[in-house]
């Protein structure tokens, strides 16, 4: 159910699945949009034994919402539905806090350290660093950052988390991409699910941001 | 020994288990190497136990779901009314009155996620048929949980839609069945009401309940034949004059015939701490996962064997067991369990082996690793000292999963 078959509007100008709607020139002008994010915000310099990719999904809740769930970096599984368990070190939220996240079981990963490198509210920018945790993630950083937008007339956000990490002995490029995006797909999916569904429990919230 | 599972949990006689463990240590010689070895294993286990209290006492601090963590153990053979009943076929004890044995351990985990059901005498209105069901859930317990109270029940019901007189096309009934506990998980995870208990992995959206599966291995053992479906990796086994024949393949997703289903309807299998669908589950088929499909399917695997007078015993257990302990070895325990029992008295109910099926039942307002035996029901000793011996084994052997093991006696005319 949750996106993961077919493969279609993940991908950076790869509208068909965005907007819905709107035709060839909004389509068109929304891709040139996220064009423009991407060069701006999500610029990564992967090295010879990294891969970098950036995903994009489209929400149809307000980003004030959407970005409320993105930034709270103490507190992940508010939609990621890997994350069983989160704790901050310290406790104090700022640059360079160190987050414990603890994974669910059945995945090739039981526990992830994580840095808060980057967190704007202005832009809506937030980014992350792997430091450490029993997966094959090193030097994992992440970027994502969420931008308003129409959505068939109504107020919408435009996610994108962008990633580079380096490939691990035993696997490709392509391999290490792969399952980096399947998890990020996941984490999106169920971004939108919760976003959305706040959106319609919040009908006091404005209509516009 | 008895100490790797909580008190609680019941555990054979000291001697007794002495006794198995010497015939275990000669028969499975790969375990109990050395004496060294032993001390060391006896230092393990003593800090497994020391972990267990603590986690008894976390449990008794208000956090009800971290006594799942705790080890139960029960079995069941006659209930002590039939018991007394004077009508009992010369060979047909087996059939009338299973003699099983289980355990089911959190190991070195920090979650309890299996789930064993055991349901004797399942379908009353068709024969004897006992219901033994291991599942071995992840991402959290509730698809497992859920397998284990519903699975028996869609079982039946599948079974007794068959035309009456008919003999019921098991493979149809196990199929039908898995697809429609999936379809169970998969629809409470989007129609839950607010008033059911929330499980611990959703708190705001259901899709999370999508991001959890289990394995599913279930045997319907009837006095002719034993059926096994099978989803996922954990196993069954049976022991055919002191050979083992393993009635389920697990389901991984670099199997052959999986991996070309998966790259089939377009997924991937990617290399990533062993094979594993898009890089993220090590099994190709499972209860739930919804995230995952179609590449996962929860469509079992069915074999259906005619029983012989060779036949010793089945084994069912999830892979905490399966990933360190050889269907051979486990074979070895269990006739050797059986051995030193000797042969099960007519109506076993053995005398000091206290059953602790009543703490698994009500344990936890019914969270139990282990349900569907009531406490009127005793113990089938060599079945349980069978089944905690393999549980110690694989916890010996540094397994690092959760361990659930269910014995069951097929020796016939005894």
């Amino acid at each position: 159910m949750v996106g993961l078959v077919g493969g279609g509007g993940w991908r950076v100008g790869d509208d068909a699945a965005g907007g819905g709607g709107g035709g060839a020139v909004a389509a068109g002008a929304a891709a040139a949009a996220e064009a423009e994010h991407m060069r701006r915000l999500h610029s990564h310099a992967p090295g010879e034994h990294q891969c970098s990719s950036a995903l994009v999904k489209h929400i149809k809740a307000p980003v004030h919402l959407v970005w409320s769930l993105v930034r709270s970096f103490d507190q992940p599984q508010r939609y990621k539905p890997f994350v069983s368990r989160c704790v901050v070190r310290g406790g104090d939220l700022e640059i360079g806090s160190v987050r414990e996240v603890n994974v669910k079981t059945g995945l090739p990963a039981t526990t992830s350290t994580e840095r808060l490198e980057l967190l704007d509210d202005d832009e809506h920018i937030l980014s992350v660093k792997f430091v450490g945790g029993d997966h094959r993630l090193r030097n994992y950083s992440s970027i994502v950052t969420v931008h308003p937008e129409s959505i068939d007339g109504r107020p919408g956000t435009l996610v994108i988390e962008s990633f580079v990490v380096d490939v691990p002995d035993g696997n490709t490029k392509d391999e290490t991409c792969y399952f980096v995006e399947a998890v990020i797909k996941c984490n999106l999916t169920s971004l939108a699910e919760v976003s959305e569904r706040l959106a319609v429990q919040s009908p006091t919230s404005p209509l516009e941001q | 020994m008895a100490e790797i599972c909580c008190e609680e949990a019941m555990s054979p006689p000291a001697t007794a288990t002495a006794a198995v463990a010497a015939a275990v240590s000669a028969s499975a010689a790969a375990a109990v190497s050395s004496a060294i070895d032993r001390r060391r294993r006896r230092m393990e286990m003593r800090r497994i136990r020391i972990a267990s209290d603590l986690e008894l006492q976390a449990g008794e601090d208000g956090r009800p779901g971290k006594r799942q963590r705790l080890a139960r153990t029960a079995s069941g053979a006659p209930r002590p009314d039939e018991d007394s009943a004077s009508e009992r076929p010369s060979c047909g004890r087996t059939e009338e009155f299973p003699r099983y044995g289980v355990t089911a351990v959190c190991g070195r985990r920090r979650e309890m996620e299996d789930a064993v059901s055991i349901r004797p005498d399942f379908l009353p209105a068709s024969g004897k048929f006992h219901f033994y069901g291991v599942f071995d859930g992840h991402g959290c317990s509730h698809v497992a949980t859920t397998c284990q109270d519903r699975m028996h029940e869609i079982v039946a019901e599948e079974h007794n839609k068959g035309a009456s007189g008919e003999v019921a096309p098991w493979r149809d009934v196990m199929e039908k069945s898995f697809a429609r506990m999936d379809g169970e998980v998969g629809n409470r995870a989007s129609t839950r009401s607010d008033d059911e208990p929330a499980c611990p992995c959703e708190q705001q959206t259901p899709s999370r309940r999508d991001h959890a599966g289990s394995t599913a291995v279930v045997a319907v053992v009837s006095p002719t034949q034993v059926v096994v479906a099978n989803a996922g990796d954990s196993r069954a086994v049976i022991s055919r004059a002191g050979v083992p024949v393993a009635l389920s393949v697990d389901h991984k997703p670099d199997r052959p015939d999986e991996l070309e289903r998966i790259e089939a309807a377009g997924g991937r299998v990617i290399y990533w701490d062993g094979a594993r669908v898009l890089g993220v589950l090590a099994m190709s088929r499972a209860i739930g996962d919804g995230y995952l499909k179609p590449y996962v399917t929860s469509e079992p695997e069915v074999t259906v064997t005619e029983r012989t007078d060779d036949d010793e015993c089945l084994i069912l257990a999830s892979d905490g067991l399966w990933d360190v302990v050889t269907n051979e070895m486990a074979c070895e325990v269990v006739r050797a369990c059986f051995h030193n029992n000797g042969p099960p008295a007519p109506a076993a109910r053995p005398s000091g082996v206290p059953s602790s099926a009543e703490a698994a039942e009500t344990e936890n307002g019914g969270a139990a690793s282990v349900k569907g035996i009531s406490k009127a029901e005793s113990s089938d000793k060599a079945c349980s000292d069978a089944a905690m011996l393999l549980t110690k084994l694989a916890l010996a052997r540094r397994s690092a999963d959760n361990v659930s093991v269910v014995v069951v006696d097929l020796r016939r005319g005894l």
